[in-house]
C-alpha cells in the first residue's frame, strides 16, 4: 500500500526524462486511482492534470505511455462533473481526439474513446465540448465501420471500441442542431443494424444512441419508423428488444420506444400499452435492477398520454409505485443503506405517481385507495425540498378529482404541513406548494374554512409580495377560488388584508400577462354577487381607473384568457345595479370593444363578451308609475334601458347573423339567443 | 404402454419413453454449442480450441480472451488481489470505476488476505485509508466492512464465527463476482447454460412426478434412464 510520499513521488515520476519511469509511475497512479474516490481527489491536489496533459500534447510520447496517460484521465474523470470540467479545461479533449485519428493504435484509440465516454457523462462537459463535435463525429464513425470490418468474430478490444464510440456519439446528441449532425451521417442505420446483433453491450450502445438521437426530436423519430431491418420495421426490432430477458437491453429499448411515443401514432401506442409498459412493469419488479431509472422512465412515458396513464394503472405501476415508498420508509433510520439513493427515488416515485394520475380520475382513486396520500402528507415534512417539492406536486394532481377533495383529503391532515411549506425556505417547494393550495381553495373543498381558521389570508398576502412570480401567481389563483361562495366577512378580510389596489397594479402589469391574469379573475370575483365588493372597488379605485382597466383587459390584442377575466369583470359590475351598469354603458368606447368580442373566434371570449351584453340587456324601464317622473313614454316600459346604446353598434342585426351560421357552436349559439331575448323581434 | 394408476398417475414405460425422446430433433450443433458455450465461459481455453478442432464448430467467440479472464480469476483464487486488480484495470478500465460493489469485494478479499497473513497492523491501515472512505461513499457496503474488521479480534487459525470469510469457498464467491462482471463487459453470458439446463431438467422431473411415473435421470453425473416401480405396475 502507497504511502502519501509515494503519491507525491509517483507524480514526481511522471517527468523524469526516462520513459520507462514515466511509464511505470502512470501505471501506480492508474491502479490507485482506478475505484477509489479518494486517491483521485488526492492526485487533484498533486496537479496530476498538467503533468498528465503534458504528456499526451507532446508529439513524440510513446504510445505505451499515451495509452496509460489516458487511462489516468479516464479514471480522474469518473470522480465527478467537477473534475471533469477541470480536465475539459485542460484542454485534454483535443488530445483525446488526435488519438482517435483513423490510422490510430488501436490499443490506443480504446484507450481515447473510453476517456471521452467517461468525460462525457456529464452535462456540462457535453455542452462543453461544442467545438469538438465537428471533428469528433467523422473519427468515431470511422472507429465503428473499421472495427465491424476487421472483426469477423466477436474480437473482445474491436466490439469495446465500437461500443464506446457509439456511447460517445450518443452522448454528444445534446442538441438538437447535434441530433441533426449526427443523423445525416447515416448513422441512423448502422446502429439499427446492430440491434439484432445479440452482443448485449453493442445493443445496449446502439439502443443509447437512437434513444439520444430521437429524443424530443419528432423528425428523427419519423425517420426511425422508416428504417427497415432484414425481416421487420425498427419498431418491430425495438419491441422485440423490450421484451429482451436482459434487464438492461429492455430499459434502453423501452426508452426508445417512450421517444417515439410522443409522436402519438395510433398504432405505437397500441404497442407502447401491450408491450412496453408491462416491460417496465417487470424490471420494476426485477430484484438488483436500477428501479430509479425505470420509474423515471414510466414518468417520461405517461406524460401527457391519459391512455398510456391508464395503462401503467391497469399493469399495476401506481402500487408497485406505493411498494417502493413502503420499503423506503422501513429504511428510514437503517445504517447501511444509501439514504441519499433513497431520497432520489422517494421524489423519482412522487414525480411519476403525479404523473399517471393527473388527468385520469381512475387513476386517482386508485393511487387514494393504495393510501399515495399517507406517504405524500408524511414527506411533506421531509428535509430534502426536492422530496417535499414533487410530494406537493403529485398532492396537487389528486386533488384535481372533486369527489377525492370532498371524502379523502380532509382526513388526510394534509393541510397543517402544506400550508407550513408555503412558507418553506426554498423557491421550488413554495411553487408547488402554492399549486397545490389552488385546488384545495375552491367552493366544494371542505378544508376552506380550516385553511381560513388557521390564517391562510394572512399567509397569502405575505406571499403576495414574494419576489417569485410563479408564487405570486398561484397566491392570486388561491384568492380566485376563495372568492367564490364566500360570506361577506371573509370577502371583507380578503379586500383588507389582500388591498384592491394591489389586485388593481398586478392586473395591469403589462409585461407578466400571467399574473394579469390572475390578478382580473380575482377582481372579476371580488364583485361577483356582492355589492360589499363591487363598492369596495370603485371606491378604492374611482370609476375612471376601473374603466382603463376594462379598456386594457379588453383591447383586441389582449390575450384571450385576459379578455375573458376583463369581460366576466365588466358583466359582474354592470348585472349589479343599474348605476354600475350606467359607468361601462357610459364608455362608448368600452361598449364597443365588449360587442366586437361576440364574434370572437374563440367560444370562450365570444361567451364572456355575450353574457356582458346580457347583463346590459336585462336592465329594463321602469314599470308605469315609476316611468313618469324620468319623463320615458308608456311604449317604452319593459324594453331595454340600453337599447338605443347597442342599436348604435347595429347589435341586434350582428346577433340575427350570427344565428343564421350554421357552424357557429352551440354554446355561443345558445347565448345569442338569449341575447336576443331581450330585443323585439325583428319584421323579417 | 400407457396406462393409469389407481392414484390417476400416467405410467410411461422405459420403450415408450425412449421412443418419444427419439421422436423429438435436436441438432447436434446445438448440442456442440452448448458445450462450446461452457468451455468459454468457465475458462477451458486449451479444451475449448481442441474442441473447435475436432467439432468443427466455429467460436464466435475470441478465444484469446479468455486466458487473460482466467488469469484473473487464478490470481483471485490465489489470493492475489493487487495483481487481479491491475489485469482488470489494464483489461478494462472502466470496470472497478463503474462498479464499486465489485471494487469493494476485491479491496475486502484483499483486507481478508492481510488478516489470513496475520498482518494485523497492515489490515488495520488498509481498511482506514481504502474501505472506510469507500464504505463512506457507499453506505450499503459497510456491514460487510464491519464484517471483515471483526476478523481481527478472531486468531485466524481459531474456528471463528467469521470463519466462513477465511475460507477458499470466499476467495471463489469473489472470482466468480468478478468472472462474470467481466464477461458482461465483454457481451457474454454471466453463467453457463449447461448448469441452467440441469436446473431445468430437475424443476421438469419435479413437476412430472405429480402427474406421471416415467423413467427419470436421478444421477446428473452418469445419467441414465431409470425405470420407477409404478411404471411396471400396469393395470
Amino acid at each position: 500500500m502507497a504511502s502519501a510520499q509515494q503519491h507525491v513521488q509517483s507524480v514526481q515520476r511522471l517527468q523524469s526524462p526516462d520513459p520507462v519511469e514515466v511509464y511505470s509511475a502512470l501505471r501506480t497512479i492508474k491502479n490507485s486511482i482506478i475505484g477509489s474516490t479518494t486517491k483521485k481527489s488526492l492526485y487533484f491536489k498533486l496537479q496530476i492534470i498538467p503533468h498528465v496533459t503534458s504528456l499526451l500534447a507532446l508529439d513524440d510520447t510513446d504510445v505505451q505511455i499515451r495509452v496509460q496517460a489516458t487511462a489516468v484521465i479516464s479514471s480522474l474523470a469518473h470522480k465527478d462533473e467537477e473534475a471533469a470540467r477541470q480536465l475539459l479545461d485542460s484542454g485534454v479533449v483535443g488530445s483525446l481526439i488526435g488519438q482517435i485519428a483513423p490510422g490510430a493504435d488501436a490499443a490506443l484509440t480504446e484507450a481515447s474513446v473510453r476517456a471521452l465516454n467517461a468525460l462525457l457523462s456529464y452535462e456540462s462537459v457535453k455542452l462543453g465540448v461544442e467545438k469538438h463535435v465537428g471533428l469528433m463525429v467523422p473519427y468515431l464513425l470511422s472507429i465503428i465501420t473499421e472495427a465491424k470490418d476487421t472483426s469477423r468474430v466477436y474480437e473482445m478490444r474491436a466490439h469495446a471500441r465500437i461500443e464506446l464510440a457509439i456511447l460517445v456519439l450518443g452522448k454528444l446528441c445534446m442538441t438538437e442542431a447535434r441530433q441533426y449532425t449526427i443523423a445525416n451521417t447515416g448513422v441512423i442505420d448502422m446502429l439499427a443494424s446492430l440491434l439484432p446483433c445479440g452482443y448485449p453491450r453493442l445493443q445496449i450502445a446502439a439502443l443509447k444512441a437512437l434513444s439520444a438521437l430521437s429524443y424530443e426530436n419528432m423528425e428523427i423519430c419519423g425517420a426511425l419508423l422508416l428504417v427497415r431491418l432484414k425481416h421487420k420495421t425498427y419498431t418491430e426490432a425495438i419491441l422485440d428488444l423490450a421484451r429482451n430477458q436482459d434487464p438492461d437491453i429492455s430499459l434502453c429499448a423501452c426508452m426508445c420506444i417512450s421517444n417515439m411515443s410522443r409522436m402519438r401514432t395510433g398504432d405505437l401506442l397500441k404497442d407502447i400499452q401491450t408491450v412496453v409498459v408491462p416491460a417496465l412493469v417487470k424490471l420494476l419488479k426485477t430484484p438488483g435492477f436500477s428501479a430509479l431509472q425505470v420509474v423515471q422512465s414510466l414518468g417520461y412515458l405517461c406524460h401527457e398520454d391519459a391512455d398510456i396513464q391508464l395503462a401503467a394503472k391497469n399493469a399495476g405501476v401506481i402500487s408497485e409505485l406505493i411498494k417502493i415508498l413502503v420499503v423506503i420508509e422501513g429504511q428510514a433510520d437503517a445504517d447501511f443503506v444509501d439514504q441519499e439513493l433513497n431520497m432520489r427515488m422517494v421524489k423519482g416515485v412522487f414525480l411519476t405517481l403525479g404523473t399517471i394520475v393527473s388527468t385520469n380520475e381512475e387513476c386517482r382513486r386508485k393511487a387514494v385507495e393504495d393510501q399515495a396520500l399517507v406517504y405524500l402528507v408524511r414527506a411533506m415534512g421531509h428535509s430534502d425540498s426536492g422530496v417535499k417539492a414533487a410530494a406537493c406536486l403529485c398532492t396537487r394532481y389528486i386533488i384535481r378529482s372533486v369527489s377525492i377533495c370532498r371524502t379523502h383529503v380532509p382526513e388526510s391532515g394534509i393541510l397543517a404541513p402544506l400550508m407550513s411549506l408555503l412558507q418553506d425556505k426554498t423557491a421550488d417547494v413554495q411553487v408547488t406548494a402554492s399549486a397545490t393550495l389552488v385546488n384545495l381553495l375552491t367552493d366544494f373543498s371542505p378544508l376552506r374554512a380550516d385553511a381560513l381558521k388557521a390564517g391562510l389570508i394572512d399567509i397569502l398576502a405575505k406571499l403576495l409580495s414574494s419576489p417569485n412570480s410563479t408564487v405570486c401567481r398561484n397566491v392570486l389563483w388561491s384568492i380566485r377560488n376563495l372568492l367564490v361562495g364566500i360570506d361577506d366577512d371573509t370577502r371583507r378580510e380578503i379586500i383588507d388584508k389582500i388591498k384592491i389596489e394591489t389586485l388593481f397594479s398586478l392586473s395591469s402589469a403589462p409585461h407578466e400577462s400571467f399574473l394579469q391574469e390572475h390578478a382580473l379573475g380575482a377582481l372579476r370575483n371580488v364583485v361577483v354577487d356582492s355589492m360589499l365588493g363591487i363598492n369596495a372597488v370603485f371606491d378604492t379605485m374611482g370609476n375612471n381607473r376601473v374603466i382603463e382597466l376594462l379598456r386594457q383587459a379588453t383591447r383586441s390584442d389582449a390575450e384571450s384568457a385576459i379578455k375573458v377575466h376583463g369581460l366576466y369583470l365588466a358583466n359582474n359590475i354592470a348585472v349589479r345595479s343599474q348605476e354600475h351598469c350606467e359607468i361601462i354603458v357610459g364608455d362608448e368606447w368600452l361598449l364597443r370593444s365588449i360587442t366586437s368580442h361576440i364574434t370572437n373566434s374563440s367560444s370562450e371570449v365570444a361567451i364572456a363578451a355575450l353574457w356582458c351584453i346580457n347583463s346590459i340587456a336585462s336592465h329594463r324601464l321602469p314599470s308605469q308609475g315609476q316611468h313618469e317622473s324620468d319623463g320615458e313614454s308608456a311604449e317604452d316600459v319593459g324594453t331595454c334601458r340600453y337599447m338605443t346604446e347597442l342599436n348604435a353598434l347595429d347589435l341586434q342585426a350582428t346577433l340575427e347573423r350570427m344565428l343564421d351560421d350554421p357552424n357557429l357552436a352551440l354554446d355561443v349559439r345558445d347565448r345569442v339567443r338569449s341575447c336576443l331575448d331581450y330585443f323585439p323581434e325583428s319584421e323579417t | 404402454m400407457t396406462t393409469s394408476s389407481s392414484s390417476s398417475k400416467q405410467n410411461i414405460s422405459l420403450e415408450e419413453w425412449e421412443g418419444k425422446m427419439a421422436e423429438v430433433p435436436i441438432a447436434k450443433n446445438d448440442l456442440n454449442q452448448l458445450i462450446m458455450n461452457y468451455l468459454i465461459i468457465e475458462g477451458y481455453k486449451d479444451a475449448a480450441e481442441k474442441f473447435s478442432e475436432e467439432s468443427g464448430l466455429h467460436s464466435s467467440v475470441d478465444l484469446g480472451s479468455i486466458d487473460e479472464r482466467m488469469q484473473i480469476r487464478v490470481a483471485v483464487q490465489s489470493g492475489d488481489i493487487k495483481t487481479a486488480i491491475e489485469r482488470v484495470n489494464d483489461l478494462n478500465p472502466d470496470l472497478l470505476d463503474t462498479d464499486p460493489r465489485l471494487y469493494f469485494h476485491l479491496q475486502q478479499q484483499h483486507l481478508i488476505e492481510l488478516i489470513r497473513q496475520g498482518k494485523a497492523e497492515e489490515a488495520l491501515e488498509f481498511a482506514q485509508d481504502e474501505l472506510a472512505p469507500h464504505g463512506e461513499e457507499h453506505p450499503e457496503l459497510l456491514r460487510e466492512l464491519e464484517k471483515t474488521m471483526a476478523l481481527l479480534a478472531f486468531d485466524p487459525s481459531s474456528r471463528s464465527p467469521l470463519a466462513e470469510l477465511l475460507d477458499f469457498a470466499h476467495r471463489q464467491k469473489t472470482a466468480n463476482e468478478l468472472n462474470a462482471a467481466l464477461l458482461a463487459a465483454h457481451s457474454q453470458p454471466k453463467e453457463p447454460k449447461l448448469p441452467a439446463l440441469l436446473q431445468l431438467l430437475a424443476w421438469t422431473q419435479e413437476q412430472l412426478d405429480e402427474k406421471a411415473t416415467y423413467p427419470r435421470i436421478n444421477n446428473i453425473v452418469n445419467p441414465v434412464l431409470e425405470e420407477q416401480s409404478g411404471a411396471k405396475e400396469t393395470a
